[in-house]
């Protein structure tokens, strides 16, 4: 059996699949289906310091081959998460990634310490990518100067690993990229999704209450991995793909790119063992070509087309 | 929660199944009966529902789609009716076709009452969790009211069924069957003190249904159709804007929910003249 293990930074994870914020819950909703704590790893739903109900509906709709999300990041709070969720996490010995949201650094700052004193945080994975929201959100990510700056502030606030969401908007990106490995980011994650539209030509009206929401699923696939495939050659830290990814096929795609690790997102709402079967796909295909999960990552890099 | 009148049950019992499609039917105007082999069984409660998708879609549909249950057991059951690329993928599926099933999911229905007289309201495909619920009831020896609309004679599937567990009065909106207009026309009549009222079908009819029974004090409990990526509170794609503020999740407190928790949007008494 070959070694499944990848490291992203001082981190080791069991192998390279973890799930993708938003769409795994705060992991235990998918228990009944298979053992979570065979992945990598899990992102749990953006938290924030105080719970938030979300945007009003319709929140979500789908289209060509992906979908369109507008929730708000409705979530229970950072401290029911802590006192209700972890604890069961915990037990169960699930690598957790703690994603996290707010409106200021000093927010953040203040949800980084409170995480860094809970055993059973893995890691924390800010959320500075995200399109739905009127402040806080995309608007610290498409920035480098801010960007750094909630970086550093939330370096200076954990000793966990961090790791911080790239949105796929910014007008320069790797300045963005650079500026959040220079502030001690220890990893980036990407992508975040793509804001779009949808309208309902028989009712004449938008689909989303909240007019635009974030794309999702396999439509946004080659554009994550070319996203991905540019922050392998602009920074040193690993880098952890999202945008798409249903199988073992489509994850090798973003490994051979040189991405350290993926997560799957949409996929788990088509199929609830979509993430565990991407992580035994990668498995046997490792096992098949005799090569280590380090033998794959950036390998596209350097062998010539075809 | 009084003993007499216990919720559904929770719904953490789920499972995601990859099953084959045993039989599909087509009944009236573009309804379709889909059984799956389930041979372990697949137990739920009248009200409780399935994400369902064939392996086969691909990309297209990406997300599977909500449909209540008609039965549970090892040969569950969904009606169908065609709207759109799904539910047309779904009606024109082979037996043998296997399909990622995850459920039973949601809340069914509370109760219903010992005391109260049960009166089920369903508009067309509306009647799935009803029929359930009332084949649930007849093998307790209690035969329900029900009011069943549909469009035409060719909306109301399954009517026959539901006539042998319950004393039916159907409208059409054209008098193809039964009494000419709507169930709200019937509903009235029917309601007494003492009914107790679950109702399905599209949410301009639940609204009104909901307004009548409020009018009259009765209590009543619909089941709310919302987009769904998941079906089991991952998402966050369902929610329903509660009477207590915030938001009700249809797939975790719902579908079926008490109508005085929901603020209905817009309000009930402006929805007939949308
Ligand atoms: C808990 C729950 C239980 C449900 N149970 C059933 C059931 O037992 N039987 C059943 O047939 N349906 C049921 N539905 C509705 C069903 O899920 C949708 O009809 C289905 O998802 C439509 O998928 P589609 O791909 O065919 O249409 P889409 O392509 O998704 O939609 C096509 C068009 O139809 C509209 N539309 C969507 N749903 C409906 C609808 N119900 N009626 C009219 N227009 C619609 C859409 O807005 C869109 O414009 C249920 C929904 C929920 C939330
Ligand atoms: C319904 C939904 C909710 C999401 N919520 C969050 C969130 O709370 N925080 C976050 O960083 N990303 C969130 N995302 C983005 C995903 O984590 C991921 O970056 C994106 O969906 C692209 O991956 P995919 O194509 O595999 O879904 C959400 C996505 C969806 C579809
Ligand atoms: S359908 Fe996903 S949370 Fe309700």
């Amino acid at each position: 059996m070959t070694h499944q293990a990848v490291r992203v930074g001082s981190l080791t994870l069991k192998n390279p699949v973890l799930t993708a914020s938003g769409t795994f819950g705060y992991g235990l909703e998918f228990a009944p289906f298979f053992d979570i704590e065979d992945l990598g790893g899990i992102c749990t739903k953006g938290l924030s310091l105080a719970p938030r109900p979300g945007n009003p509906p319709p929140r979500i709709c789908e289209t060509p081959a992906g979908m369109l999300n507008a929730i708000g990041l409705a979530n229970v709070g950072v401290e029911a998460f802590c006192t209700e969720k972890l604890p069961l996490l915990r037990e169960r010995g699930v690598t957790v990634i703690a994603n996290i949201f707010a409106s200021s650094i000093d927010d953040f700052v203040t949800l980084a310490n409170r995480l860094d004193r809970e055993p059973g945080i893995h890691a924390i994975e800010l959320n500075v990518s995200c399109p739905n929201v009127k402040t806080g959100g995309i608007e610290f990510g498409r920035d480098p100067h801010l960007s750094g700056e909630v970086t550093a502030a939330v370096r200076a606030a954990t000793r966990l690993p961090l790791w911080v969401k790239m949105s796929p908007e910014a007008a320069d990106l790797a300045a963005v990229a650079r500026a959040c490995q220079d502030a001690g980011a220890d990893a980036l994650t990407a992508i975040n999704t793509i804001r779009g539209m949808a309208i309902d030509p028989e009712r004449m009206c938008v689909r989303l209450a909240n007019r635009t929401g974030g794309l999702s699923g396999p439509a946004i696939r080659p554009i994550a991995l070319r996203i991905v495939w540019d922050l392998v050659g602009l920074v040193d830290i690993p880098v952890i793909a999202i945008g798409g990814i249903a199988t073992a096929a489509d994850a090798l795609q973003f490994l051979l790119a040189g991405a350290h690790a993926v997560q799957v997102g949409t996929a788990s709402f088509s199929d609830p063992v979509a993430p565990l079967t991407v992580a035994q796909g990668i498995r046997a295909f490792c096992e098949h070509r005799g090569l280590s999960i380090d033998d794959l990552i950036g390998r596209a890099r350097t062998s010539a087309t075809s | 929660m009084t003993p007499s009148h216990p919720p559904s049950a929770p719904s953490n019992q789920y499972r995601h199944l990859r099953v084959p499609l045993l039989r599909r039917e087509s009944v009236g105007n573009a309804y379709h009966v889909l059984s799956f082999e389930v041979p372990d069984g697949l137990p739920a409660d009248p009200g409780q529902f399935v994400m369902v998708r064939a392996t086969t879609w691909g990309n297209s549909p990406l997300l599977p789609r909500p449909m209540s249950l008609l039965t549970g057991g090892t040969t569950p059951e969904i009606l169908l009716k065609v709207v759109g690329e799904g539910t047309l993928r779904m009606g024109r599926a082979e037996p043998g076709e296997l399909f990622s099933l995850t459920g039973p999911l949601g809340r069914g229905w509370r109760g219903p009452h010992p005391a109260r007289q049960p009166l089920l309201v369903a508009g067309g495909v509306g009647i799935a969790p009803l029929l359930f619920l009332a084949r649930e009831l007849a093998s307790s020896g209690r035969r329900p009211l029900a009011i069943y609309g549909g469009r035409t004679s060719r909306d109301l599937p399954f009517s026959d069924d539901l006539e042998e567990v319950a004393e039916v009065h159907i409208t059409t909106e054209d008098g193809s069957r039964g009494l000419r207009g709507r169930v709200t026309d019937v509903l009235d009549d029917l309601l007494t003190p003492e009914s107790e009222v679950f109702t399905c079908g599209p949410d301009r009819m639940m609204a009104a249904v909901a307004d009548a029974t409020f009018a009259r004090d009765v209590p009543c409990q619909v089941s709310l159709e919302a987009p769904m990526a998941c079906g089991f509170g991952v998402c966050l794609g369902c929610p329903v804007p509660a009477v207590s503020g915030g938001y009700l999740y249809a797939c975790q407190e719902g579908p079926c929910l008490d109508a005085r928790r929901i603020a209905w949007y817009p309000p009930t008494s402006q929805r007939g003249a949308r």
